[in-house]
């Protein structure tokens, strides 16, 4: 493996961190230098297979070389390694979401979103190509003036239960990546938040405090409106779409198949499965993610989303939180 | 052969005329309007009758009426019809004020009425009722309703339809009961006026996003606006515990093109007349079996409650808040 300009470290070697230490080894101008990873079996393991050594947060950051961190860690230690990171003046890229408290982040808006900070929050999906190509299309006028989009996000089967306590509940854990594809496609922050939302998949879930299934209306200043349509468990593979509606037409992301196989038979035509996993689905985004974080640490791009990306779309999850509890529409707090 | 009479020479008024003559078990023998010319057109076309209201209800052979006028209309229509114990076909809405219909319910309450809500009689959508009833993909869990006009109607309809979801989303509350199997028992609704600003002028919305939640939690949406410039845009998606079921736009051919810029295929069949056109003839067909004996497979109690649905969300948006529907 050739060993690229920008050496970084790959903080937690779990699902996150497996996919993106793979994407970062295999990337031409990424060194993934260490993995830093409590749990010595899963860190070793993970640094022979990408060419990397195991070290600890404190020896990664000391030494000068290390141009960038990527942080995968679990949600509730993001916030302090980014901290760390960004004071020993290293690039950092982090796995969504950045805390689960608007107020932590604001508490840190000073070192989080002060001109020039390397911070970029990995919203994967602003890099997926067909949403890319949708945007594209968005802001060439093809449809006309965007007035009403709905985001179909449904995953394929629900968590274990034991992951729901500490996810942050569906909001802020799942939904957020649909809050900030609304920002990004509407080109304009939501004002106005309401949702239904209900256990209908596992009742485990309801125990452990969560909700499976939600519907949610956001509104914008201008009146535009947002749906977004959220479950667990699909039964179908992972569910991904987006239909913007214009004042000229209309344009829709449908699901990638795994194949472009048909079958046609007495019972009628069937189509390929849709992909079955977000690993498999966003894949591309992965990469690309990745690409642009070599971008930022090139300095040839300023990071797509970062401080402002990430409260936004957290603001929309609280608000949506307590639409559930007081069943109205809740004006979302402002930046 | 049933002989009926049609109240109402207008757009639909026709549609209904055409589907009686055409059927074999029924003859279209009134046609009653006050705008002559129109009555005496349709009349000629199949052979009918022009009549006034009274001379309808006082002939004996008139088994039934199909009540196509003007909304404000309908239900003084119904009721004289009931009166003179002639079944009843009513295009929807009843009427726009629920309090009116519910004092007049139990005037109609021995009446055989059949509601045109048509979306229940058309194919597609009953092929995916069916699979829905046969637990293809387990039990329904929550339901997208898209249903987005290609054209806003003429603002002087506007002025007069009862508002979007009076006028509009009233089939989408109907098509939500159906394959819900329940009633909805709360609303949230978020209109804008983004299409035409004098559709605002007059006090309407023409778009909305619509929340719909049942008593066992499960979630409906319904999506509508009066302009969709890719023609009438009907679909439906049911998603269930083991999967997801879904109808599609009908296209006015299967055509496809593949050129260097990308795919295509046929537009949208362009709106109800045209997407609708199997699913009217398929209700007067059912009115046939009603005259004949069978109890309306849709009847003043769904009426009532669309229009319930309707004014919650109506509440729901001077509100902001959820809205329970009034049963």
């Amino acid at each position: 493996m050739t060993r690229g300009a920008f050496k970084v470290a790959l903080l937690g070697a779990g699902r996150m961190g497996q996919i993106h230490g793979r994407n970062a080894a295999a990337n031409p101008r990424l060194d993934l230098a260490y993995v830093v990873e409590p749990r010595t079996e899963l860190a070793s393991n993970l640094a022979v297979e990408l060419g990397g050594r195991t070290a600890t947060l404190a020896e990664a950051l000391a030494d000068p070389d290390l141009a960038g961190v990527l942080v995968a860690t679990s949600t509730d230690t993001h916030l302090d390694l980014v901290l760390a990171s960004l004071e020993a003046g290293k690039a950092v890229f982090c796995e969504k979401p950045l805390d689960l408290e608007p107020a932590n982040l604001r508490a840190h808006v000073d070192a989080l979103a002060r001109p020039g900070a390397p911070l970029y929050v990995a919203f994967n999906r602003r890099f997926d190509p067909h949403f890319q190509a949708l945007k594209a299309r968005l802001d060439a006028g093809d449809i006309g003036r965007l007035e009403t989009l709905h985001l179909i996000s449904h995953d394929p089967a629900a968590p274990p239960p034991s992951f729901i306590p500490t996810s942050g509940g569906l909001f802020r854990d799942f939904t957020i990546h649909d809050f900030d594809m609304a920002r990004w496609l509407l080109q304009e922050s939501p004002t106005e938040v309401f949702a239904f939302a209900a256990c209908l998949v596992d009742p485990a879930i309801a125990e452990a405090g969560d909700v499976d299934t939600a519907r949610l209306v956001l509104r914008c200043a201008s009146g535009r409106l947002c749906v977004i349509s959220n479950t667990r468990r699909s039964g179908y593979g992972y569910d991904q779409r987006v239909e913007a509606y214009g004042s000229k037409g209309a344009a829709i992301v449908g699901n990638p198949r795994v194949s472009t196989v048909q079958t046609w038979g007495e019972a009628g035509s069937a189509a390929a499965p849709i992909f079955p996993s977000f690993a498999a689905r966003y894949a591309q985004s992965y990469r690309a993610e990745l690409d642009h974080f070599a971008d930022v640490l090139a300095g040839q791009a300023s990071p797509l989303t970062g401080y402002d990306a990430s409260l936004g779309a957290l603001l929309l999850a609280d608000a949506a939180l307590r639409s559930v509890r007081e069943r109205r529409s809740i004006a979302v707090e402002r930046l | 052969m049933a002989a009926i009479a049609l109240f109402g020479a207008g757009r639909i008024g026709s549609i209904h005329a055409a589907n009686a003559a055409a059927h074999p078990a029924l003859t279209l023998k009134y046609v009653v309007d006050p705008a002559a010319e129109a009555a005496d057109r349709i009349a000629q076309r199949w052979g009918a009758q022009v009549a006034v209201a009274e001379q309808v209800f006082a002939d004996p052979d008139v088994a039934g009426v199909v009540v196509a006028s003007s909304t404000d209309t309908h239900l003084d229509h119904c009721l004289a019809a009931a009166r003179a114990g002639k079944a009843i076909f009513c295009e929807k809405p009843i009427d726009l004020d629920l309090a009116r219909v519910r004092n007049a319910a139990p005037q109609l309450q021995g009446a055989r009425v059949l509601m045109g809500f048509n979306r229940r009689f058309d194919a597609q959508f009953q092929a995916l009722k069916a699979q829905m009833d046969s637990g293809a993909f387990g039990t329904l869990e929550t339901l997208n309703i898209v249903s987005h006009d290609p054209a806003p109607p003429p603002i002087d309809y506007v002025k007069v339809s009862g508002g979007l979801f009076r006028d509009m989303a009233i089939h989408d509350f109907d098509t939500a009961r159906w394959l819900l199997g329940e009633g909805p028992t709360e609303v949230f609704a978020s209109a804008s006026c983004l299409v035409d600003p004098a559709i605002g002028a007059v006090g309407d919305v023409d778009t909305a996003k619509i929340l719909l939640r049942t008593a066992s939690a499960r979630l409906c949406l319904i999506s509508n606006s009066r302009r969709s410039a890719y023609g009438y845009d009907q679909r439906i998606e049911a998603f269930g515990s083991g999967g997801m079921v879904r109808a599609g736009n009908v296209t006015e051919s299967t055509l496809s093109l593949w050129t260097e810029p990308g795919a295509a295929a046929d537009r949208f069949q362009n709106f109800f007349l045209d997407r609708y056109a199997d699913a009217y003839g398929k209700e007067m067909a059912h009115f046939a079996e009603v005259l004949a004996g069978a109890e309306p497979r849709v009847g003043l109690a769904d009426a009532i409650a669309a229009l319930a649905l309707a004014e919650a969300a109506e509440t729901s948006v001077r509100t902001g808040a959820s809205a329970p529907v009034a049963l």
